[in-house]
């Protein structure tokens, strides 16, 4: 599966069904799904994972598991999304096999040049902006490092943190591959809405 | 991997209820496997996956020499990256016959707590059963109150597969929970309370063995 230019990533927010936000997300149109919930049981992150399989199928999206391996092998996802402290990204590369996709999360070119080296296939960059989505340390990274880091890195890069639907044509053009977002689309009164805005703001600016 | 003979004393951890986790837990799994074969199941959930990666690397290297099993609670995938022996599931998982297709070689276990979850747990093809809690630990309560030794003989009798009894287990209760057809015995609170760790283990193995 490819990772195809402007995609939107919808990473599962905690309080709500993420089965739910993946359905909505998708028929607003994000064509990856990344499951993430760090207080779930095994159980329940499998039971999720194997519907939002199911759903990603038929809206031809890729589905990813955030730092469950594990949750990602049995389930059959289509890859796995690890942290700076989740596994180490080679060992994993060497679980999945070659097909699977893993994403790294980095902060920096440094850190995305790492993950390239341990066989990853798109990095998620951030935070970008502001975000109070995850509890994020640090100053936000800006788009400058969005084009510093596309233009050395040989897989795509999708942007994370903090993107609305005002900054995400700035992100795209600034060369991000796509975008992740997790409280613009889950807090959105109207989630689908939410994601079709978002995409319909990258795609203005590649035209 | 072929499958060892299992020992019949397996250890629980649970570091996040000790004050000195980092230090204790590893101190405690080398005395063990020092002494006699034991299954360490790390079962530490408020870890990031690469300290759980990290220490699991570390207790293989402590138990290096001796014919003790190291598992993991839950993280095949840790188990897989780490190479240890086997992972450990809650009652509630994703079926033992689909994590088999994943990890065909790999020693699985599974939490069960009637009767009715120990079959199925054979049945998706479970290696073993911990089963309880047998007695009474403050620990346990929330799974409700204790299953008694019939239930364990019960279950005992109605698989194949090897029955480890949970739950306020004492080597001086062992040799009870043998009688009633475990094959062997889990605990995690004795390990930590006991004056003399030494002491404490020879008594198991001495019920173990009879």
């Amino acid at each position: 599966m490819q990772i195809k230019r402007p995609i939107l990533c919808y990473i599962t927010a905690d309080n709500l069904c993420p089965v739910e936000q993946s359905e909505k997300a998708l028929e607003g149109g994000a064509r990856m799904i990344q499951l993430r919930n760090k207080g779930a049981s095994g159980s329940d992150l499998y039971d999720w994972a194997v519907r939002i399989r199911k759903l990603c199928r038929i809206h031809e999206a890729i589905f990813i598991v955030n730092d469950r391996l594990d949750v990602a092998l049995t389930a059959n996802a289509d890859g796995v999304h690890l942290g700076q402290r989740d596994l180490p990204a080679h060992l994993a590369r060497t679980l999945l096999g070659k097909e699977k996709i893993l994403g790294i999360s980095v902060s920096s070119l440094a850190e995305a040049e790492i993950a390239v080296r341990a066989g990853c296939d798109y990095v998620g960059l951030g935070h970008i902006y502001p975000t109070f989505s995850k509890q994020k340390t640090g100053r936000p990274l800006g788009t400058a490092c969005i084009t510093e880091v596309s233009q050395n890195l040989s897989v795509p890069v999708i942007a994370i943190g903090g993107i609305t639907a005002s900054n995400a044509g700035d992100v795209i053009r600034a060369g991000a591959t796509g975008i992740a977002v997790i409280s613009t689309v889950a807090e959105a009164p109207d989630p689908r809405k939410a994601t079709s805005d978002l995409i319909q703001n990258m795609r203005s600016c590649l035209q | 991997m072929t499958k060892r003979t299992l020992p019949r004393l397996y250890m629980v951890s649970n570091s996040l209820e000790r004050p000195y986790p980092a230090k204790e837990l590893p101190e405690l799994v080398r005395q063990l496997t020092a002494q006699l074969p034991v299954i360490v199941q790390l079962r530490e959930k408020h870890l990031d996956a690469r300290t759980l990666y990290e220490l699991t690397l570390y207790l293989q290297s402590l138990m290096h020499d001796s014919d003790s099993l190291l598992f993991l609670n839950e993280r095949l995938d840790i188990t897989l990256a780490a190479g240890a022996d086997g992972t450990h599931f809650p009652e509630k998982s994703c079926p033992i016959e689909k994590i088999r297709t994943v990890a065909p070689g790999m020693l699985l276990g599974k939490s069960t707590h009637s009767l009715q979850s120990a079959l199925s747990a054979e049945e998706e093809g479970a290696d073993y059963l911990i089963f309880g809690p047998i007695f009474d630990t403050p620990l346990k309560r929330r799974y409700g109150s204790p299953m008694g030794l019939e239930k364990l003989e019960k279950v005992s009798r109605n698989v194949s597969i090897p029955v480890f009894a949970i739950g306020g287990i004492t080597p001086e209760n062992t040799r009870q929970c043998m009688d009633h057809g475990a094959y062997g015995i889990a605990a995690l609170s004795i390990f930590h309370v006991t004056t003399n760790l030494a002491v404490t283990l020879e008594n198991f193995k001495n019920a173990l063995d009879q």
